[in-house]
């Protein structure tokens, strides 16, 4: 039995060496620049963890192809949706470029904001039985919203859509999206105010659900680098304009049909 | 996705999840014993800074010390922060479970009668070896259950890396639930931690028993 | 030769509000067994925690051999350096009235463990040595036991065996019997009785006042932190002077 004990031992332990040994893999080239994406791993289709297992979407596939264009190393680094500018700053990635919202406070903390490449809407995400037709009807309602998001800040008391939420019952912050429909699901909450492409790629997969568009709290997605890289910023606002020019851009952006008609460089 | 790429996916974070759970527990354990010897230090100084800072490292979340640990050196003194996570978590779970284990120690060295010290004393034995040969071997007997309590809270609590965007499974698996609209990456880790956590029982409880012999 | 002398012991709890002991004195040459009696509180304890240094005296005088381990300026007791101090540790033993045994360690191991690692000798020598004092103890088949696999009898003749293995000049017992059932007392005053037989010195505080009686050269009575009465056994349990002796052991017998 002791000999089973150590073996157990052993085999954990070879585990954890695996593991500090794993993060140091490619010894890079010394001239060749390495860039840093930080995404939120967990916001498709924008970026996500993939069938296969590996990160990709919709922002990971056009910075891949910006790296390629410029020559760089391309890294991804997922970041803690709540703590991202801390790890910008931290410099544990170069930009924020994962279906982010420009908000004017972060132009305000002194970071490098792109250039918006993404009409976003949020929309109101409800079962079809609901009876909820209109964003009025959520009067008296709960409603719950993802932690960190536009869609909370919006609603937030200081928020441009202040007044509409003070007409809910209750307005519930789930820390993933996924809680969010599931609080949906479960019925504690009666909808879920969302970025659309979001609901538009649930509703695709899940029976039962319609989304409600109101044109509400327009936003646009962009990069965000850290204070003093505009030069960086400029770099890949180029390389962007470039893939558009030359059709690479609209071809990624077939593979994702939810979010083509809201992309700014393509209508 | 497949179940068979979800389950692949999540054990390569195991890895992961398994350094914090075991360098956590090689530097928590001694470091906790150091702590609880400076708590009951005669120095009135000394043993109230450090219940202080023991009530601070068990009153506050372990996720805001893994912030802390992890970014405050950048914020504060400008220090690069660590490409590999792995350190700064580590340092931060050690530190909180030490604290914890820190105060288990004490409770069971409190515990232990005085004719113990007496009979070690009027033998001849020094202060070191009365502790390290009398003292400690039955501190261990009577402490550990408690340890196995806190062994077990670590493997779960190891998911609170995630906070600091170190790749350990529970992240994985949230990142799949949530890239793929699904739930049973949690169901995969809740197999995973349960056993793990068997796995940790069994070890225990043999422990334990070799510690049986004796009341 | 005397072997232990204290002279002037004085000690009190609670910053001085309660006076143990008040200007004792006692010496004890080879091969002489001495027994201390007398009530709860009277402070033959406290005394034999003074002379074993588990208790430090206020103010007095302690040699061991002849050698000064602690002594008086200006009215305050003065002891040696901790270093100095753990050479006179090897000149007594000590048996506890709850044995404190080491759970931990098998019988043998409680035995050997102190020689091995305090006093730094030979393993073997040690061992031999242990099995040797386990066979008088009449505990030659439980050198592989655990204390708690004893009764409190056996345990106690451990305790006994233990404090022997260390070789001391002196043995002291701390009421050896008072925490056994009274079928068990008698194998271990046997024990206690045979190690007089063989002009082990010994200073023992008990109850028992047949087995003092029977295995003491003096008897001291104790009452109030002073020595009362001492001298031949007979004298002092069957024809005491004094009349706090009279009415102790008159409480006793009833």
């Amino acid at each position: 039995m002791k000999k089973f004990t150590a073996l157990l031992l052993a085999v954990f332990m070879i585990f954890a060496l695996c593991a500090c040994g794993g993060n140091s893999n490619t010894p890079e080239d010394e001239d060749t620049v390495t860039f840093v994406m930080g995404i939120d791993p967990e916001y498709p289709p924008f970026s996500y963890l993939g069938d296969d297992g590996e990160y990709t979407g919709f922002d990971v596939e056009v910075c891949k192809a910006v790296c390629d264009l410029l020559g760089w190393n391309f890294e991804i680094f997922g970041v803690n949706w709540d703590q991202k500018l801390i790890q910008l700053d931290a410099d544990e990635c170069d930009c924020v470029w994962a279906g982010m919202t420009l908000l004017d406070s972060m132009k305000e903390a002194g970071y490098v904001l792109s250039a918006p490449y993404y009409d976003s809407t949020q929309v109101i995400l409800v079962k079809a039985d609901s009876g909820i037709a209109t964003a009025d009807d959520l009067a008296g309602k709960t409603v719950a919203v993802q932690l960190g998001t536009s869609g909370e800040a919006l609603l937030a008391e200081d928020g441009d859509l202040a007044d509409w939420a003070a007409t809910f019952k209750d307005l519930i912050t789930c820390d993933s999206f996924l809680s969010c429909f599931s609080e949906l699901g479960g019925g504690s909450v009666d909808a879920v105010f969302v970025d659309k492409p979001v609901a538009a790629a649930f509703v695709a997969e899940n029976e039962g659900y319609v989304v409600i568009d109101e044109n509400l709290g327009a936003e646009q997605y962009g990069i965000a680098f850290r204070s003093g890289d505009e030069e960086l910023c400029k770099a890949v606002e180029d390389a962007v304009a470039q893939l558009v020019e030359n059709g690479t851009y609209a071809k990624i952006a077939e593979n994702y049909p939810d979010i083509v008609n809201n992309l700014i460089f393509l209508n | 996705m497949t179940l068979m790429t979800m389950i692949v996916k999540m054990t390569e974070g195991l890895s992961k999840t398994c350094a914090i759970f075991f360098l956590t527990l090689i530097f928590s354990l001694p470091l906790g014993m150091i702590i609880a010897l400076l708590r009951m230090s005669k120095n009135k100084i000394v043993s109230n800074v450090t219940r202080f800072v023991i009530s601070v490292l068990r009153g506050t979340p372990l996720m805001l010390q893994l912030l802390a640990v992890t970014y405050g050196p950048y914020y504060l003194f400008d220090f690069a922060v660590s490409k590999n996570k792995l350190i700064p978590v580590v340092i931060a779970f050690a530190i909180n479970y030490a604290a914890y284990f820190s105060e288990i120690y004490r409770g069971g060295i409190e515990s232990m009668p005085v004719g113990q010290y007496e009979a070690a004393e009027v033998l001849g034995y020094t202060k070191a070896q009365t502790f390290i040969r009398i003292i400690l071997p039955q501190v261990i007997k009577r402490i550990m259950p408690s340890i196995t309590n806190e062994v077990v809270t670590l493997v779960k609590d190891t998911s609170l890396a995630f906070t600091v965007s170190y790749q350990e499974m529970f992240t994985i698996g949230k990142q799949i639930a949530n890239s793929q609209t699904s739930f049973t990456p949690f169901v995969v880790a809740g197999v995973f931690y349960f056993v793990f956590n068997a796995i940790v029982d069994f070890v225990m409880g043999k422990v334990e028993k070799r510690m049986d012999y004796y009341k | 030769m005397v072997l232990f002398e204290v002279n002037g012991v004085q000690k009190s709890f609670y910053e001085g509000r309660l006076h143990v002991l008040k200007d004792i004195s006692l010496s004890v040459s080879e091969g002489e067994v001495v027994s201390i009696i007398g009530p709860s509180g009277s402070g033959k304890s406290t005394l034999l925690r003074c002379s074993t240094f588990l208790e430090t005296m206020d103010a007095g005088e302690i040699k061991y051999m002849g050698e000064t381990a602690a002594h008086n300026v200006n009215g305050k007791a003065v002891y040696v350096s901790p270093s100095e101090l753990k050479k006179f540790k090897g000149y007594f033993g000590l048996v506890f009235q709850q044995f404190n045994l080491f759970p931990h360690y098998s019988v043998l191991k409680n035995l050997i463990d102190a020689p091995l690692n305090v006093q730094k000798r030979d393993r073997e020598e040690v061992t031999a040595e242990a099995l040797v004092l386990l066979e008088k103890m009449g505990l030659s088949d439980k050198a592989e036991a655990y204390p708690c696999q004893l009764s409190g009898g056996q345990q106690q003749r451990v305790a006994i065996a233990r404090a022997l293995a260390m070789k001391p000049g002196i043995l002291f017992f701390d009421e050896p019997t008072s925490a056994l059932d009274p079928e068990l007392t008698g194998e271990v005053l046997k024990v206690i009785k045979q190690l007089a037989e063989e002009n082990m010195t010994m200073v023992i505080v008990t109850h028992e006042m047949a087995f003092a009686r029977a295995v003491s050269d003096r008897v001291i009575f104790m009452d109030g932190g002073v020595i009362v009465e001492q001298g031949d056994p007979e004298k002092v349990l069957v024809n005491p002077v004094e009349e706090r002796t009279k009415q102790f052991l008159r409480n006793y017998q009833r």
